[in-house]
């Protein structure tokens, strides 16, 4: 599947330089990089949710979990049933996710780790071809995070989906990636399998990185 | 203030028909137009707060002016198109409910507008953006929208309906303060003070003090029992 090359300016200044890439289905990428180095751009923009400066073609079915999911003043299960309409298979998400117990609760009362999780399980409703998942798990802890990463794995297996998984922790993407994507000041410096890019990085700005989150 | 309470109470209690007669009327003018301003004001607002389109902000403004439009000014323009000389004097609505409600629906309903728009604004983008990433269609991301924004439209009644039963200017220009006819609660107030009967006018300003309590209360029971 190819990722199309764009930019985006704001007042004349670019924001993100992205020279497009080609991703194989099946596989997760990590976005990792410092704040404001454009990675919730790139994902918003890859999801069709912010114009690019230009009209870009993006892949058929994108999945989207933005940064602050909305929560709909209905159930947690109503809301999970917004994104497909399989009863069972929302069910098993909700156990998977350990919400089962939320399931008659107000959407829009629940706690941010919470409605981060029902906000998962409702992306997952339903197969796609390319799944952006941007900072899933910063607002939970260390137990639910591992349940919405064994989750992703599964999800990105079963349905053969490609997934970009914009993230801040270095440890997440170095759990559940395959490949990696440096972001630094708005433009991909670096890119590759996560073993070479986390471990072995060949950019001075991806080791400096590294560096200073503690590889 | 005593003797006002208790004229007021002994206003209601000797259930006088020309006080009943003016409750009656302000019930009807208010309720319809507060109505009838939600019914058109409501997805006016949803559309101007949820869609983007060119001439969208030219628009927020011109309903900002409206907003803040003088009641007087309003009954002016009706007055000149109802009245004797104007182009619309064959409906014969001057001086009449009808013609009250409608110059209340003109400046209410930039009010529940204005309301829906500010509230609907806020919560745009996030839905569009849940929304957009579970591959909703923008049908129903709209009733989506709408279901949004239940209890704000209670707000907005509320908004609506105050201002429509403390509302004087218009009516009165319109309405003429007719005694049996078209007397609301308001501009019997300014005909009592006229004729020096204050205790009177204090006594009615009372009785519009507690039926808009009234209302308000079982508004907010009725939308704290729908946000269970």
């Amino acid at each position: 599947m190819k990722l199309p090359a764009f930019i985006k300016t704001y007042d004349g200044v670019a924001v993100l330089d992205f020279p497009g890439m080609e991703i194989e289905p099946g596989k997760i990428y990590a976005v990792i990089g410092a704040n404001g180095s454009g990675k919730s751009t790139f994902a918003k923009i890859l999801s069709g949710v912010l114009p690019a400066d230009r009209k870009v073609q993006l892949p058929q079915s994108v999945g989207y979990l933005p940064q602050k999911p909305y929560a709909f003043r209905m159930s947690t299960k109503k809301n999970i049933l917004l994104g497909g309409s399989e009863e069972a298979k929302a069910n098993e998400l909700m156990w998977a996710l350990q919400i089962s117990h939320l399931e008659k609760k107000r959407a829009d009362r629940l706690s941010g780790g919470e409605t981060a999780r029902m906000a998962i399980a409702r992306l997952m409703m339903k197969a796609f071809d390319l799944v952006i998942l941007d900072e899933p798990t910063a607002a939970m802890d260390i137990e639910t995070t591992a349940a919405a990463e064994s989750l992703i794995l599964d999800y990105t297996g079963a349905t053969g989906c490609a997934t970009i998984l914009v993230t801040h922790s270095l440890q997440q993407a170095r759990r559940v990636a395959d490949e990696a994507l440096f972001f630094y000041k708005g433009k991909l410096m670096e890119s590759g399998a996560k073993e070479r890019l986390l471990y072995h990085p060949t950019q001075p700005e991806t080791k400096r990185f590294l560096e200073f989150y503690g590889q | 203030m005593g003797s006002a309470l208790q004229k007021a109470i002994d206003l209601i209690l000797s259930a006088d028909a020309e006080l009943i007669n003016i409750l009656c009327v302000t019930a009807r003018m208010s309720i319809q137009s507060s109505l009838i301003a939600l019914l058109l004001g409501v997805p006016l607002g949803i559309w101007l707060g949820a869609c983007k389109f060119p001439g969208r902000n030219a628009l927020v403004v011109l309903n900002r002016t409206l907003m803040g439009m003088p009641p007087v000014v309003c009954g002016l323009l009706f007055y000149m198109l109802f009245s004797g000389v104007g182009p619309l004097r064959h409906m014969k609505l001057l001086f009449t409910v009808k013609i009250m409600v409608m110059a209340q629906v003109v400046l209410i309903t930039p009010i529940v507008v204005g309301n829906m728009e500010t509230y609907v604004a806020g919560i745009a983008p996030a839905i569009r953006e849940t929304a957009k990433g579970l591959g909703l269609g923008g049908c129903k991301t709209f009733l989506l929208m709408c279901g949004e924004c239940v209890y704000q439209i209670f707000s907005a009644y509320l908004l609506a309906f105050a201002r429509s039963i403390a509302e004087v200017g218009a009516v009165s220009m319109v309405g003429g303060a007719i005694a049996w006819k078209t007397n609301v609660m308001t501009t019997a107030i300014m005909q009592y003070t006229n004729r020096g009967s204050f205790s009177l006018g204090i006594a009615l300003g009372m009785i519009l003090l507690a039926v808009s309590l009234l209302v308000n209360i079982v508004i907010s029971l009725l939308q704290r029992r729908l946000s269970r």
